[in-house]
């Protein structure tokens, strides 16, 4: 999946997204539970529009654009949801 | 009557605060700055205002979220105003909807008004406060419009009834309304119990069960996703309804960040304004002003010194004035300058938003170290204060990390440090007195993420922390507030310098002109501190490479505050004098044994050493236990005790050369 680039439709996790692409969230797999509500909380539910929107210089954490707002979030967390390519 | 003030991170609640009742509580332009709630009156209606820290749920991620928590479901507020962030109002109304399920009027102040326009956005208020069910007011707290009106519509709202209303799909509210039956509970307990929250198991009863399975079902999800859902389904329906948005060009914070965050530049650029905030704060005006307060220090002595003589004072009396107060207070009071510019480089960092991308730029580094970009947020605010440092860590989520951060953030240089490390560097490197200074910035971190490392390395496996934060816009700092900011802190310092400075110097004083015998106009070497000082100055032979009681005993008074080894040394100094040019305190003859390298190494045992007792204090409560805090300072000092050896041997085996 690395290496690949993603097109319109293909499922992946946000993780695997490059600046500026967009897309919808399909679901949280998250181990810890208070984290997944967090996320939820945060506005991070099915069918939430996200924009991969900035990345720190070190590649991590990712600056991400949703529900009008941008939050930062490591990649660690982001490989735990499911996003279909927009 | 009680309001309490509640909104999310960065939503101008502090700014709220401090216009509606008056005083002047931190504001930084970054998530977490309030910590504890704080009351305060609101001007012109006598309530009592509650502000409490910002929170994006009522179920709770951070212990600090919990305080908020707490006070809204404990506290009995009579009145909510939930302060919104306008420009991102999606986000914000998920906090609003569940307000709105507790049984307290709630009233939203719009806030940010003034950057709506810029940002492409239109909120019709009166629309927005129809489809929501609630006044709505629109707000700029930083440009000061719309308060009258809120001030207006909270007065007309004392001892308003409430109902709660009802927003999600009916199949989740058929559910909602048998939980409440069956357990006469109010709406916000029914939907918490739904969700299975802790704060409510004793409620699980078989009916709640079944309603939870039968909507998991349906939906397909878990319960707190279908409520999580269903809540900004509805958020998003009021939301197209009274607001509209253009998308606008690239805003002027994604401008900023490409430079600031840029990959190759953003690490430079940091270092730069780190170094600038020191080479300004000690550099440009150190050494400077050092001589030239030392100079007044000097002639306001002498002439207090006559003045008292001609009223027919006694020696002692005289000597106490001059050598203690004078001498002791004024050495402290002399660095006011330095940290005026040091409390101005702060206030502007943090107001402006520039501290939340250290955070962002920093954190993969940290978690290299096994630390988050979380930690970084005491990591900064100790620049000026080691104690709400360490109550700032209730921040981090995970406790080990959160134990080993309160453990480490007193090795930043607070301000109270400063005074040590600009008379050092101002007189021992006082060309490079600035770059010296930065360079202890600088090995603090390293010495902090070494640290981290090793302690995680032996005693902390498997833990850390998510990072999850948001990244707020630029903000031009206001001036007024970085003014009452600086104003604020400089006052506090020189507060010390009058209170407990002030009787340290009188202690010192007394201990050094007096013998056990308490005879006056001794020899100093016969005095009681220098008694006590020579049986702890081989403590400090391997970082001075002498024994030396009057560097000892000024050492230990950090303990009382940092500031107190300056005044300290300068009241020795004084007894110490030998008649030559000047009243250098490095020239006499308690203290000019220093060199360079003793000099670095004396400033790196202060650094680190177990911090003052009120910081020693906030790590007690904050770490929760006693044990705790006294195996941290036994690791400070330790470590501080290490290294400025290290840094003394080295240098001198290293200067053989």
């Amino acid at each position: 999946m690395k290496n690949k680039v993603l097109k319109k439709g293909d499922k992946a996790h946000l993780s695997d997204l490059k600046i500026g692409q967009r897309a919808k969230v399909l679901g949280l797999h998250l181990d810890k539970p208070e984290l997944r509500r967090h996320l939820l909380d945060m506005g991070i539910t099915k069918g939430t529009e996200i924009l991969i929107k900035k990345v720190a210089p070190m590649g991590d954490p990712v600056d991400i654009e949703l529900r009008g707002y941008e939050l930062c979030i490591r990649k660690e967390e982001m490989k735990n949801i499911d996003i279909e390519v927009l | 009557m009680k309001i309490a003030l509640v909104g999310n991170q960065n939503s101008g609640k502090t700014t709220l605060f401090n216009l509606l009742t008056g005083t002047n509580q931190k504001i930084g332009n970054w998530p977490g700055v309030t910590i504890e709630r704080k009351v305060g009156r609101i001007k012109d209606l006598g309530d009592d205002l509650v502000d409490l820290p910002g929170i994006y749920s009522l179920s709770p991620y951070t212990i600090e979220e919990e305080i908020s928590r707490n006070f809204v479901l404990d506290g009995k507020p009579d009145l909510i105003i939930n302060i919104v962030d306008a420009t991102s109002i999606e986000r914000s109304l998920y906090l609003t909807t569940q307000l709105m399920e507790l049984d307290t009027k709630v009233i939203i102040a719009l806030n940010m008004a003034d950057r709506l326009e810029a940002k492409g956005i239109c909120i019709d208020t009166e629309k927005l406060s129809k489809e929501i069910g609630t006044d709505v007011v629109k707000i700029s707290a930083l440009k000061e419009t719309g308060i009258e009106e809120l001030k207006s519509i909270i007065r007309r709202n004392k001892n308003a009834q409430v109902k709660s209303k009802e927003i999600f799909k009916s199949s989740l509210e058929n559910e909602i309304l048998k939980v409440r039956n069956e357990l006469k509970v109010n709406r916000f307990m029914a939907i918490k119990i739904l969700e299975n929250d802790k704060l409510y198991q004793k409620y699980q009863i078989a009916i709640v069960k079944n309603s939870r399975q039968k909507l998991e079902e349906t939906y397909k999800m878990d319960i707190e996703e279908i409520i999580a859902n269903l809540r900004y389904d509805y958020i998003v329906e009021i939301k197209n309804k009274s607001a509209k948005m253009k998308s606008v060009k690239e805003s002027m914070s994604d401008k900023l960040d490409k430079i600031f965050l840029n990959k190759f530049i953003a690490f430079p650029i940091f270092i730069a304004i780190m170094f600038l905030v020191y080479y300004l704060s000690v550099g440009v005006v150190g050494s400077f002003t050092v001589d030239w307060v030392a100079g007044i220090v000097e002639n306001f002595g002498l002439l207090v010194e006559q003045g008292l003589t001609n009223l027919g004072a006694s020696n002692w009396s005289t000597s106490l004035v001059v050598d203690g107060i004078i001498a002791g207070v004024g050495a402290v009071l002399g660095f006011v300058p330095q940290l005026t510019i040091l409390f101005l480089c702060i206030s502007i960092l943090e107001t402006t938003g520039y501290m939340s991308r250290v955070t962002f730029l920093l954190d993969k580094l940290f978690k290299k170290f096994g630390l988050s970009g979380e930690t970084l947020v005491p990591f900064i605010v100790g620049l000026g204060c080691s104690v709400p440092a360490i109550m700032s860590t209730r921040i981090i989520k995970d406790n080990k990390e959160r134990d080993l951060s309160i453990m480490l953030t007193p090795f930043i240089p607070c301000s109270a440090k400063l005074p040590i490390i600009a008379m050092f560097t101002g007189y021992f490197f006082a060309d490079n007195s600035g770059l010296v200074s930065a360079s202890l910035y600088f090995f603090a971190i390293a010495i902090i993420l070494l640290s981290a490392i090793i302690i995680k390395k032996l005693f902390m496996k498997n833990s850390g922390t998510a990072f999850i934060s948001e990244l707020p816009e630029y903000k031009l700092p206001s001036v007024k507030y970085v003014a009452r900011d600086v104003f604020d802190k400089v006052k506090e310092f020189i507060k010390r310098a009058g209170t407990i400075i002030l009787f340290c110097s009188v202690t010192i004083w007394f201990l050094l002109s007096f013998s056990w015998k308490l005879e006056y106009g001794i020899e100093v070497e016969d005095s009681i501190l220098a008694s006590i000082g020579n049986t702890i100055s081989w403590i400090f032979y391997p970082m001075l490479g002498t024994f030396s009681w009057e560097a000892a005993v000024s050492a230990i008074q950090g303990l009382v505050a940092k500031e107190q080894v300056i005044s300290s040394m300068s009241i020795i100094a004084g007894f110490a004098e030998e008649i030559e040019e000047g009243s250098m305190l490095f020239k006499s003859a308690a203290f000019k044994f220093f060199t360079p390298i003793s000099a670095y190494a004396f400033m790196v045992f202060n650094l680190f050493s177990a911090p003052c007792f009120g910081a020693i204090g906030a790590m007690k409560r904050e770490l929760g236990s006693t044990k705790k805090m006294l195996k941290a300072i036994a690791f400070q000092t330790a470590l501080a005790w290490i290294l400025a050896s290290l840094v003394f041997n080295v240098g001198t085996f290293m200067s053989s050369f």
